[in-house]
């Protein structure tokens, strides 16, 4: 093993590292604030990879006919839940939001996709199709269930994880894809040669990163995720409905998850059910990072990358039992460290 | 309330004792493939060719019941048993992958009911046993595959060899086939690398490859996935020869691959390139039509090596039924055993991957014809001469 | 006989007839026989999850040690199926301490990705060795045979795995109901709240992890000698968090919710597969949708299971034997004696002085308060004195023995019994149930006399103790209603009885009289000041200066960390240091 080989181990380690980050980063927020483990967080992925590599071939993806239906079953749920306290202008809001939205983005898809009008267009237009439908799933299969013991919403998150997986085989196929990425450039370092996308994907890791930081340090919205991921009770006296701040951060989980399908389906080939293994690692490294800590977890998430790397070098059948082997002392070490913790909930 | 949620879940409970029976005239055939799960890229065009199978065999009305097994044994079994418990089945079609038809192989004999496997393990028909006497197989066998293979790298100077391989059932057979059959023809096969279905990244694979400079790659993967590592191994710049395997025969695999799979080379059922076989081989026509049928139904283009497997599936009942059908009536055992022994029966049948003839010991039955060797080129399959 | 006595045979007299019924299709045999292995599991499941409060994503590894182990040693060996039960239950049981040596140190969801990540890791193991037959597995399983008749009818199988199903949840029935099952359900008011009755948590903990991983196994060995072929498939994470879900759905604390859940997993899955089809045509594949979408719903009807909601589960009421021969009580140490002692105790939590330097004493017999304001340290003192913390520095004795160092079963053990500021009761038990896990330690029957009902003279008195408790703090009356549902006052009176089962010498009372009516407060007075007399000693922290006034013949008064003052309540009221620090600097 020479020194070529590691750094293209490393770098490569990296790049998935990243995308792990991005999703560790997601499912942290998404606990901290609604306690879900969020395992459907890899169908985001596959669905944003998805999405965008059919706009890319200038064809529909179904997944904005998924949209349409999860927007009006939030409006149905909400209205439900809200039909007492709805005044007209927020249920002009409400229909706006769940109604419209998928309407106008239906349209927008049927008029660009078979321009092709290029890949930013396109890449913007697979996270306006995946992204609103985490805040819709949120108002339908998690909301209600406000409530409920952790697990029980982990079960719920399989169920949701188990038909979205249904849905995007039906959308999409068994067959994989890949698409154009946003840079065919490759920049050569010594004996390295890192693609183009590949430094997107680690720039674009790191703004979203500092974006996160800014928002949860500097902005209203910002602060109330993190108050009502310290104390729900308290965050509601001070007026932010935990249903609010829920679904804000379903919405983030949804970009995240979309963003990072469409900037890994032009490195590799991305399939229906790609997204769970990829989540799974993400989740890992956001336990190891201890389901609270944001550099925590991002730093997890390299390290499970480059040990992956470095593993399916070294042994590639036992690629995953060193990886999933490898991260039980260190979760020992964190529990140890974390002294007395009490188990209830 | 309790009293309705109650009656409500008594309902649900009670719903199966509405499931249909089955009548006698008809010859039952039942379907248990993955059409979800890891395995839906071969499952899901089989089904689809379930599709198109006769309805009307020897003037006996054919019908077919299709459950998904999603890859998973268990259900699979389930499915079998279903099938021949409350469907009263006569033969089974089944399942797309080895592991899955390995559980079927028990039910099969305990049941006596044919089972005509669309999984490529040989150990599915060998060594042969009263159990295995049930099951008759439609893929040609990897060892087939693998020879011609590692002939032609023989033939074109290929001295060294490293494999990258699913890490499931399908890596494993072929890292047997190739083993021996590489050992045999004096090529030495060096590194040995296995990488999983949904893998992002081969790169720790292609650059441990990469290293020991061998004069050719294998591949053993099926559909889109199969791209990934020769994708890496191009991006890398791997100059030597990259083989794949049959699995890798659709046309999406053309897609994703593009540009990085030119000059590609690995055997396949003549199906894949029907149009090109001379007019002489008798598989053209036979295999022409379920292009046609099958592109008509999903449109141009759609076609795959793995559906061609339950076509011939059909092909092979169509064959077998009138003869069984002198034994007894469908739905009875005499009629099964029948069946069984008709299948075992059956010489030179064309079918779409070759030409078969079944005896008592091989219940694969095919020879050299059911395979070419064929490249890449120009984004298209071209068959080598 | 009752119909609790009963139904165990009439339970069996249906395993062995039910599946003959004429008439009966003889799939639905086959499901049933695919519940039943199920049920065996989520059975597993309750104990683990649903009542030890330990979720795990790994049941199915351990079905895979149990059906590996089968096949290895009957295809290779030729070794009978009979032969290899055994053997199966013992991998699965040494391979979850191994395996829970390591992780059930973890907490809460660490513990969770733990069970993940070796569920994960045993997929891959079994598909990549050939001991396991690689990813296209082992075949060729003998059936089971009795008496040379080999059991591969599927109605015949059935009889064997229900009967299996039975023994499961009548061994698990048991053994909740047994003093090791009391621990494990103690789990779920708090590890430290247990542990401060003397039970070792890590080892409740062990013995879930066990007994779910031991009742998996045994699924295992049914399910390879019914499908006669092994792969890793059934044996992965998706398996795993299938039947968790089948757990969760029936609901998890109960036994007849997981064979509910296991039930209608399995046959809603069944009907899906015949009428969807029908519904939506043969070309789609939409069964996962449909069922994740009922499972959603589902879980939004009854977020407690299905199991609860159509039985209204009510902790059952429990008979007591008064004629049960009392517990070996303790000899209490002479009044007057020195009991407790206290010296430079120190407790510092990052920068912040929680304790600093205290020093105290107690004499037998005596009722001593501990005041002060809020933070000033009077809880985490409670803390270090029943080793749920440990000290930086200082000493404590108790009777001659150092406390330091020790853990909370240790100092149980010795005699010290407490209650808790926020109350610790377990929500799913009765009033009597929560008592007795304070005679945790007067009780010596392990799990495994427990399932096989062998405890039960102990359990009588263990049960008799608790409602003498219960009578002398007044709630003999509330003895079955189900902890949580009492007012908060009493559920401290609760605690006070499970305090009282220790047989404590020592009691250290956090707030007891907070949310009590004066009537009430006054009776709590009037019980203390008996069990002073009955020589146990008693430390009380207390916020209703009234109450501890009135009760307590010494006083310490802590602030920020340090004793400020100590004596009879006249001399502390009358202590200008104490009145600064309750009512401010007044210069």
């Amino acid at each position: 093993m020479d020194p070529t080989i590691i750094a293209i181990l490393v770098q490569d380690g990296v790049v998935n590292g990243a995308i792990y980050a991005l999703l560790a980063l997601s499912l942290v927020l998404v606990f901290a604030v609604t306690r879900v483990i969020f395992i459907p967080q890899g169908e985001f992925v596959a669905y944003g990879a998805l999405t965008y590599a059919a706009l890319d071939a200038g064809q529909m993806p179904g997944s904005v006919w998924l949209l349409c239906g999860l927007g009006a079953a939030a409006c149905a749920a909400s209205l439900r839940a809200e039909w007492r306290r709805l005044s007209p202008r927020r249920l002009a809001r409400l229909l706006a939001g769940t109604l419209a939205l998928p309407a106008a983005v239906l349209l927008a898809t049927r008029e660009l996709a078979p321009l092709q009008p290029g890949v930013l267009v396109q890449a913007l237009l697979a996270l306006l199709i995946v992204t609103p439908m985490a805040p819709y799933l949120y108002r339908v299969a998690f909301r209600p269930l406000a409530q409920a013991s952790v697990l029980v919403l982990l079960i719920a998150a399989v169920g949701v994880h188990l038909a979205m997986g249904g849905l995007g085989l039906v959308f999409f196929g068994p067959e994989g894809s890949r698409a154009t990425g946003f840079s065919e450039d490759s920049l050569e370092l010594g004996p390295l040669i890192v693609p183009g996308q590949s430094l997107w994907i680690v720039g674009l890791t790191v703004a979203l990163m500092l974006g996160l930081y800014g928002f949860f340090e500097f902005t209203l919205y910002g602060k109330a995720l993190r108050a009502t991921a310290v104390n729900r009770l308290g965050a509601r006296l001070v007026g932010i409905g935990t249903a609010q701040s829920g679904e804000i951060a379903f919405s983030l989980a949804g970009v995240i998850g979309a963003l990072s399908g469409i900037l890994i389906v032009p490195l590799t080939t991305v399939y229906y059910d790609t997204g769970f293994i990829i989540g799974l690692k993400g989740f890992t490294a956001a336990i190891i990072g201890g389901m609270a800590s944001y550099p925590g977890a991002a730093l997890a998430a390299l390290g499970v990358g480059v040990l992956e790397s470095f593993s399916s070098f070294w042994a590639s059948a036992f690629k995953e039992v060193i990886v999933f082997t490898a991260i039980i002392p260190v979760l020992l070490w964190r529990s140890l460290r974390g002294g007395v913790v009490e188990d209830e909930e | 309330m309790p009293r309705i949620r109650q009656a409500a879940v008594l309902a649900a409970l009670a719903l199966p004792l509405l499931a249909v029976g089955a009548s006698a005239d008809t010859v039952h055939v039942g379907v248990t493939l993955s059409a979800t799960g890891p395995a839906a890229s071969l499952g899901q065009p089989e089904q689809k060719t379930v599709a198109l199978l006769p309805t009307q065999i020897a003037g006996q009305k054919v019908e077919y019941n299709v459950l998904d097994d999603g890859g998973d044994s268990t259900r699979g079994v389930a499915n079998m048993r279903k099938l021949v418990d409350d469907g009263q089945v006569d033969v089974v079609i089944g399942s797309s992958i080895t592991p899955v038809s390995m559980a079927l192989i028990g039910v099969a004999a305990e049941k006596k009911v044919p089972l005509l496997t669309m999984s490529a393990s040989a150990r599915l028909i060998a060594p042969m046993d009263p159990q295995r006497q049930w099951v008759f197989k439609l893929p040609q066998n990897d060892s087939l595959m693998a020879d011609a293979i590692v002939e032609h790298m023989a033939r074109h100077g290929v001295k060294t060899l490293a494999f990258i391989g699913f890490n499931d059932a399908y890596g494993d057979s072929w890292l047997a086939e190739t083993t021996r059959a590489a050992a045999a023809r004096g090529v030495q096969l060096g590194s040995v690398e296995r990488y999983s279905r949904t893998d992002t990244s081969v790169t720790g694979q292609v650059l441990k490859v990469l290293a020991e400079k061998p004069d050719a790659v294998l591949i053993a993967g099926s559909g889109t996935p199969a791209a990934l590592p020769q994708k890496a191994l191009k991006e890398r710049g791997y100059k030597g020869h990259v083989y794949q395997t049959h699995g890798a025969a659709n046309n999406d695999f053309l897609r994703v691959g593009g540009k990085d799979v030119e000059g590609t080379i690995l055997p396949v059922g003549p199906i894949v390139v029907a149009a090109q076989l001379p007019d002489s081989n008798p598989v053209k026509k036979v295999a022409l039509e379920y292009v046609h049928r099958y592109e008509a139904a999903n449109g141009a283009g759609s076609v795959s090596a793995f559906g061609a497997h339950a076509w011939d599936s059909g092909l092979m009942l169509e064959a077998a039924i009138p003869v069984a059908l002198k034994a007894g009536r469908p739905g009875t055992p005499e009629f099964r055993a029948a069946l069984r022994d008709a299948l075992e029966g059956l010489t030179n049948l064309t079918l779409s991957h070759g030409i078969t003839t079944m005896t008592a010991d091989d219940h694969n039955g095919f020879d050299q014809r059911a395979r070419v060797m064929i490249t890449i080129q120009n984004g298209a399959w071209k068959l080598l001469p | 006989m009752t119909w609790r006595a009963l139904w165990p045979l009439a339970a069996l007299l249906l395993c062995l007839g039910l599946p003959w019924l004429p008439g009966l299709p003889s799939f639905w045999v086959t499901l049933g026989n695919y519940i039943g292995i199920s049920s065996i599991v989520a059975i597993g499941l309750v104990v683990l999850t649903g009542v030890g409060g330990i979720t795990s994503f790994g049941q199915a590894s351990f079905l895979g040690f149990g059906a590996y182990t089968t096949a290895i040693l009957t295809v290779q060996t030729g070794m009978s199926p009979w032969l290899t039960l055994p053997a199966a239950l013992a991998v699965s049981a040494v391979a979850a301490l191994l395996i829970g040596a390591i992780t059930l140190r973890l907490s809460g969801h660490y513990l969770a990705v733990g069970t993940l990540a070796w569920s994960v890791s045993l997929y891959y193991t079994f598909a990549n060795l050939d001991l396991f037959g690689r990813n296209d597995g082992i075949s060729g399983i003998p059936p089971l045979s009795l008496e040379g008749l080999r059991l591969i009818d599927g109605r015949m199988y059935f009889s064997v795995i229900w009967i299996g199903v039975l023994l499961a949840a009548l061994a698990t029935a048991n053994l909740l109901d047994s003093r090791a099952g009391r621990a494990i359900r103690a789990l779920r008011g708090g590890a430290q709240a247990a542990a401060s009755f003397g039970v070792n948590t890590p080892r409740a903990r062990t013995l879930a992890f066990v007994h779910a991983a031991v009742l998996a196994a045994f699924a295992g060995w049914l399910y390879a000698h019914m499908q006669r072929s092994v792969n890793p498939t059934p044996f992965g994470l998706n398996a795993g968090i299938e039947y968790l879900l089948m757990a969760v759905v029936g609901g998890a604390a109960h036994i007849p919710g997981a064979l509910l859940g296991a039930g209608l997993v399995t046959v809603v899955n069944n009907l899906l597969q015949d009428l969807l089809p029908k519904l939506i045509g043969t070309q789609g594949n939409f069964e996962t949708i449909v069922f994740g979408a009922i499972l959603v719903l589902t879980l939004q009807a009854s977020p407690e299971g299905i199991w609860p909601h159509i039985a209204r589960v009510r902790p059952r009421p429990h008979r007591v034997r008064p004629d049960a021969a009392p517990l070996a009580a303790r000899v209490m140490p002479p009044r007057g004696a020195p009991l407790l002692s206290v010296r430079g105790l120190n407790r510092t939590f990052g920068g912040l002085v929680a304790v600093n330097d205290l020093c105290f004493t107690l004499t037998a017999g005596e009722i001593a308060g501990l005041i002060g304001p809020n933070g000033a340290g009077k809880t985490t003192t409670f803390n270090l004195l029943t080793g749920v913390d440990q000290p930086g520095g200082g000493s404590v004795e108790f009777l001659g023995h150092s406390l330091v160092g020790l853990r909370a079963p240790a100092i149980a053990r010795l005699g010290i019994a407490r209650s808790f500021q926020h109350v610790r009761l377990v929500p799913s038990m009765s009033v009597i149930e929560n008592v007795v896990i304070g005679a945790h330690l007067r009780g010596r029957a392990g799990p495994l006399r427990g399932v096989l009902r062998l405890d039960r003279a102990e359990e009588a008195q263990l049960y008799a103790e608790a409602a003498r408790q219960l009578v002398r703090v007044g709630l003999a009356a509330q003895a079955d209603r189900p902890a949580t549902s009492l007012a908060l006052g009493q559920q401290r009176v609760v605690e006070i009885a499970r305090a009282l089962c220790l047989d404590p010498v020592l009691l250290l009372l956090d707030e007891p009289a907070a949310g009590l009516r004066h009537n009430e407060k006054a009776e709590l007075a009037a019980l203390l000041r008996r069990l002073r007399g009955e020589g146990v000693t008693i430390l009380l922290v207390e916020h209703d200066m009234d109450f501890v006034m009135n009760l307590a013949d010494r006083l310490v008064v802590m602030d920020f960390g340090t004793m400020l003052a100590e004596g009879t309540p006249e001399t502390v009221r009358r202590d200008p240091a104490v009145i600064e620090a309750y009512l401010g600097s007044v210069a």
